[in-house]
């Protein structure tokens, strides 16, 4: 039986998250909705980075003037997770900004937020 | 050349004069001059710094590589762990990003004359693009390789969404959207390596997947190639998502796609590269790789053949010939791969050629419709003529670039066992050559029948045009540059070897020691 | 073993999901954006609770300042309520 600790949890919720900010993503037809579920599924993607890292016992990878610097290596989680997601979530605040100012653009031209009326093709 | 071994000092200098040259343009904003001035003497510098630089390395940190047996090499065909950031500057990273910032000094050359209003930030974008794509291209981890791509789409979409139409609004929209979904996508497939393996830079990973017993765990490296391919196939705008980045190149400012297209040429390079080096002993790799280029061949050059715009002929057809360099590159053989980066190089300049006589056609104030404009040719003759070398140069016909480029592709297929897809390769040359037929002889050639020229002499017309749309004439910057990029297809035509000493070294690394940057 | 920290990141990991679901089904844009807020703020416990405090942190200011910031921005430019046609 799969032991229920809170590296396999953080998992699965960042599996609901993934699978929800997708979903959202592709099927709901508010602009701004949608926004929010890219939020979502960053939030996924950093939970399972970080937990990738976990394990059980391990220390705060941050070298702090109390903790002895011999068995640091051997103790400490892994950082190189922490680091992709200390990015990502940068890169995913950037990418809302730009969303969001390309909804309100549009917004301005059409007078809606559903994206199947705003980005319907107009090719001729 | 031969590699440095200590960090080489004008790696950082393609990172970071890009980044300071865009703050300085994003403070001035509006000063048009200042600006101008600025932006072409750094677009100058990184050409020369392209130009002359050696090859070797940056470690962050400036470490080298250590050995099992505890000392240091330099030596990147030595089995070695490295620290895990990485960059390597070679040949295939000198010739493209030699010509890419060539064409940088253009760009902002054509942007500086022909929009009104805030031009510091436009330019900032357009150098900013140029930062990410040569981090692509130099990168040789994960982390640079995720962030490159990741800041490459989102400048895209400010560049596309600086045209102003709807349009390019909405791709611009849908563009970062989707990037947003590809973007987690690839950091999944980044933890997953990094699970499997534990290493970041990419040479690490390699040499653990080839060394170490993987078959328990080749489910999820099954997994992280899907996820790759996936951020591969959207990044370079192929089959399955074409439109999306169709409708970026044609709703962008012509000079724009020019810079946009050299982008995703770069992205489609680097990471092909790298998918073959991480993945390449997977079973059935090449083959999705393979079946990815043909489609988005095929899709390419039927949507080109319909339209009715110069522009989005033009669009279409950059689709139908990233194809033809991922290609190259999935057939994974030296040969393969030699002509997939030729035709990259060579896709970049004739590309550029037909884009910039598209953006000087704009010039003439009616757009770049089939059914709007006639009769350029007798206006402007110089520019009739690079039109036609650029079509003839991307359809293949000798003595221009494309020829070269082609002719070893097709060889690669045919002695690859694969002579469906040679077939496919000439089929694409020639429904090219048709499909800018079509806008080439309505625009330049045919006489100008729109109805307002039909009112008088072709002099009142233009006359009656000026008042309806403001024009200006085609500044004659776009000459010199149209005879330079000419003069650039021609000599790769006759001499291929010059380009191709730069590629083949690579392609030989790529195919029998996959760890070496 | 299972402490204070623990329990509360359980708990916390069980508030994200509710969160996440909770915001996708709101008809009022702006309760989504709070809701997706609270999410943020239970995310950034379960970091800590990962041995990843920085990453608590930053989670902490970005996803319940500056992101519900952004978008309410975006909200109070465009409309509030979701289109029911």
């Amino acid at each position: 039986m799969i032991e229920l600790t809170l590296q396999f949890l953080s998992f699965m919720a960042s599996a609901l998250l993934i699978l929800i900010g997708i979903a959202g993503m592709l099927f709901l037809d508010n602009l701004i909705k949608k926004i929010i579920a890219f939020t979502l599924l960053s939030d996924g993607v950093n939970l399972a980075l970080v937990s990738l890292g976990y394990f059980e016992g391990g220390v705060v990878a941050i070298l702090t003037p109390g903790t002895s610097v011999a068995e640091f290596p051997q103790n400490a989680v892994l950082i190189f997770g922490p680091g992709i997601v200390l990015t990502n979530i940068v890169i995913g605040v950037s990418t809302t900004a730009v969303l969001v100012a390309l909804t309100m653009v549009l917004y301005k031209r059409y007078g809606t937020l559903k994206a199947s009326k705003v980005l319907k093709g107009e090719r001729k | 050349m031969s590699a440095v071994a200590t960090n080489l000092w004008t790696i950082p200098l393609f990172v970071i004069i890009p980044i300071i040259t865009a703050i300085l343009l994003n403070l001035l904003y509006n000063k048009s001059r200042t600006i101008k001035v600025i932006a072409i003497a750094s677009s100058i510098v990184l050409f020369v710094l392209a130009l002359i630089s050696p090859y070797g390395f940056q470690w962050f940190t400036g470490q080298p590589g250590v050995t099992p047996g505890g000392t240091y090499t330099f030596d990147a065909s030595i089995f070695s762990y490295r620290l895990s950031l990485e960059y390597y500057f070679g040949g295939l990273q000198q010739i493209l990003i030699t010509i890419m910032s060539l064409l940088l000094v253009f760009v902002v050359f054509l942007s500086a004359s022909s929009l009104r209003k805030n031009i510091g930030p436009y330019i900032a974008l357009i150098f900013l693009l140029f930062m990410s794509s040569a981090i692509i291209i130099m990168v040789n981890d994960f982390y640079h390789l995720w962030i490159g791509v990741e800041m490459g789409s989102l400048l895209l979409a400010g560049v596309v969404a600086a045209s102003g139409e709807s349009i390019s609004q909405k791709a611009a929209l849908k563009y970062t959207f989707f990037s947003a979904l590809s973007g987690a996508g690839m950091a999944i497939a980044l933890a997953m390596i990094l699970g499997v393996t534990g290493y970041s830079n990419i040479t690490n990973a390699i040499q653990y997947i080839m060394s170490d017993n993987l078959s328990s765990l080749s489910g999820v490296l099954y997994i992280a190639f899907g996820f790759f391919v996936l951020s591969w196939i959207y990044a370079g705008g192929l089959a399955p998502i074409h439109p999306l980045k169709s409708d970026v190149y044609g709703s962008a400012f012509p000079h724009a796609t020019v810079m946009l297209q050299t982008q995703s040429k770069l992205m489609i390079v680097a990471m092909g590269l790298i998918i073959l080096r991480l993945f390449g002993t997977l079973p059935f790799a090449r083959e999705v790789m393979l079946s990815v280029s043909v489609l988005t061949m095929i899709m390419g050059v039927t949507m080109a053949l319909i339209q009715t715009d110069l522009r989005w002929t033009l669009a279409y057809l950059v689709v139908a010939h990233s194809g033809l360099v991922t290609l190259g590159i999935s057939l994974g053989t030296v040969q393969g791969i030699t002509g997939g980066l030729f035709q990259a190089v060579n896709d970049i300049v004739y590309m550029s050629v037909l884009l910039i006589c598209c953006e000087a056609v704009m010039y003439f104030g009616k757009g770049t419709s089939i059914k709007t404009v006639g009769g350029i040719a007798k206006r402007a003759p110089w520019l009739a003529l690079a039109v036609v070398i650029g079509a003839f140069a991307a359809s293949g016909v000798p003595p221009f670039n494309g020829f070269q480029s082609e002719i070893i592709l097709i060889q690669a297929s045919l002695s690859s066992g694969l002579p469906e897809v040679a077939a496919i390769v000439l089929m694409v040359s020639v429904t090219t050559f048709i499909a800018l037929f079509k806008p080439i002889y309505n625009i330049f050639l045919k006489p100008d029948n729109s109805p307002i020229a039909m009112e008088g002499d072709a002099g009142a017309g233009i006359a009656t045009m000026a008042m309806v749309q403001p024009t200006s004439p085609v500044p004659k910057s776009i000459y010199l540059f149209l005879a330079i990029l000419i003069a650039i297809i021609i000599v790769l035509g006759v001499y291929p070897q010059l380009a191709l000493g730069f590629v083949q070294d690579t392609a030989i690394k790529v195919v029998y020691f996959p760890w070496v940057p | 073993m299972i402490d204070a920290v623990m329990t509360v990141a359980y708990i916390m990991v069980i508030g994200v999901a509710v969160g996440a679901v909770a915001a996708l089904l709101q008809k009022d844009l702006l309760r989504a954006v709070f809701l997706s807020g609270a999410e943020s703020i239970a995310l950034a416990f379960i970091f800590q609770a990962l041995l990843a405090p920085d990453l608590g942190l930053t989670q902490a200011i970005v996803g319940t300042v500056l992101l519900p910031g952004i978008i309410i921005l975006g909200i109070f430019k465009t409309r509030r309520k979701d289109e029911d046609d």
